[in-house]
């Protein structure tokens, strides 16, 4: 059986629990790997890792961090149809779908790219007499994400390209259901000239959470999930005065005014609702219909689904 | 790997268990299930976690598949007398992530994005995810925390600010202050 072992320190890392996770492929229900899943004292061996790696890579220039997002764009570009097969066989979303989702992600490594204007501060000459002011942004050390098995790529994506980029080393917690990808974009960076211990990938349960917030070096925590757990992390993340944005559930209306265009709103709502089999924090899952567009808006719909 | 499937499987055998959980859930609330898609299956994917798409009509805001997050290919119709009537829907629930509105008339889409109490905002738009330079988030009960994630707002998330007031020393030409420092 392939094992999926951990990421830390520019290698693999098998850890010392003995806790695994078994990975299925959705679309034909067959277990495909066992998942390691991290101790506590798995998870402070990487965060020590990132904490060491932060020393360093904070005094980069912001141009040559921005170099290595560069180079990290090109690898993603070049081995594009791997990273979406590996989405395809342990999410079970259809090919086009995973395409676009490495493509929302890469966009994120894009926009990182250009860290050196986004860091850029201000400036004011003469606040008092012969006196100055200046702002500046700084990087905070050790940040960690703990994202969700809908979008193994891009979520994780929305996160650690900007906190590199910005100086900050980071401790990834993919989900178990699908954790290949994640390791497969720090073996890219890796490539990419990023310095062994900058990103790191600790596979687990709720014990590597738990671990995650209770973790002093660990300054920052970046969520999606659902709303119970989302409001667990904000409220233990602060009471350990780490900085946090912890994204939840959704239950997204599509409001069907009688003047629409209503083939477009079909149409949309079809993508919306089942695209991704409406596992999507942007689903669409309500269709108010407003006037007396309902009953034509069920039997368009209905002919489609 | 099918290139020309549309849309794919759960992504595990409970979440399954669970998507149809809800559309029983909703009809013994009443709803009306219009399309019923529990029995899909699959040639040759027959341990796949499928489940063909769900439509119900006549949904109810008290009813759970209402309220819930189903995160399944499940879409509930509610009807709204007017705009006004959809508006509080909206803004009266739980969650705030995301919203569309489909209308010709630019006045509904201008008043709808201004009063909506919902982080992301679609106008003939159905998935309006900002993109990577902007970014993304919700209202209310989708986003606990003070930034949202990627774009400018990700880069304040994930730097401190520094502010630095400096003076050079005058030499001999300034003496010691000893009240409270102001600017002048």
């Amino acid at each position: 059986m392939n094992i999926i072992e951990h990421f830390v320190s520019g290698k693999k890392f098998s850890g010392n629990s003995k806790k695994t996770s078994k990975v299925f492929n959705p679309a034909t229900g067959e277990q495909t790997a066992e998942v390691k899943l991290a101790s506590t004292k798995d998870m402070d061996t990487a965060v020590e890792a990132a904490k060491t790696a932060f020393i360093s890579w904070s005094k980069k220039t912001p141009l040559h961090r921005a170099r290595v997002m560069f180079k990290f764009k090109e690898l993603i570009e070049k081995n594009f149809d791997e990273l979406t097969k590996i989405i395809v066989l342990e999410h079970g979303k259809v090919f086009d779908d995973a395409k676009g989702e490495v493509t929302r992600g890469l966009e994120v490594v894009e926009f990182a790219c250009g860290i050196p204007q986004l860091l850029k501060g201000e400036f004011t000459e003469n606040v008092g007499t012969d006196v100055d002011s200046w702002s500046l942004r700084q990087p905070l050390g050790v940040c960690a994400g703990i994202t969700p098995f809908n979008f193994p790529a891009m979520v994780p994506m929305w996160m650690f390209p900007v906190a590199i980029a910005c100086g900050n080393t980071f401790i990834l917690k993919p989900s178990e259901k699908d954790p290949s990808c994640p390791i497969r974009l720090a073996e890219l960076l890796l490539e990419a000239g990023l310095p062994e211990g900058v990103f790191n990938v600790v596979n687990g349960d709720k014990e590597a959470v738990d671990a995650i917030i209770n973790n002093r070096d660990i300054a920052a925590v970046s969520f999606v999930g659902s709303t119970p757990i989302a409001k667990y992390i904000y409220e233990n993340c602060a009471k350990n005065e780490k900085r946090v944005q912890a994204l939840g559930g959704a239950k997204n209306h599509a409001v069907i005014m009688p003047d629409c265009d209503l083939d477009q709103a079909v149409n949309g709502l079809m993508g919306a609702a089942y695209g991704s089999a409406g596992e999507r924090c942007m689903a669409q899952s309500v269709a108010v219909a407003v006037g007396g567009i309902g009953d034509k808006l069920v039997e368009c719909l209905a002919k489609k689904v | 790997m099918d290139k020309k499937s549309e849309m794919g499987p759960l992504v595990t055998k409970e979440h399954l268990e669970k998507v149809k959980g809800y559309v029983d859930i909703g009809i013994n609330e009443g709803a009306k299930l219009v399309v019923d898609g529990r029995n899909l299956k699959l040639q040759g994917y027959e341990n796949g976690y499928y489940i063909g798409g769900c439509l119900f009509d006549h949904v109810k805001r008290d009813m759970r598949i209402y309220k819930e997050e189903i995160f399944g290919p499940v879409l509930s119709v509610i009807r709204a007398k007017d705009f006004e009537e959809a508006l509080s829907l909206v803004n009266e629930h739980e969650f705030g992530n995301g919203v569309a509105i489909f209308t010709r008339d630019g006045d509904s889409g201008r008043t709808f994005a201004s009063k909506v109490q919902i982080g992301m905002v679609g106008i003939n738009i159905p998935i309006p995810v900002p993109m990577a330079f902007h970014s993304f988030g919700g209202w209310k009960r989708s986003l606990f925390g003070d930034q949202h994630m990627h774009g400018p707002e990700g880069v304040r998330f994930y730097t401190k600010l520094k502010t630095i007031t400096s003076r050079w020393p005058s030499g001999l030409r300034s003496d010691p202050e000893f009240v409270m420092p102001t600017m002048k």
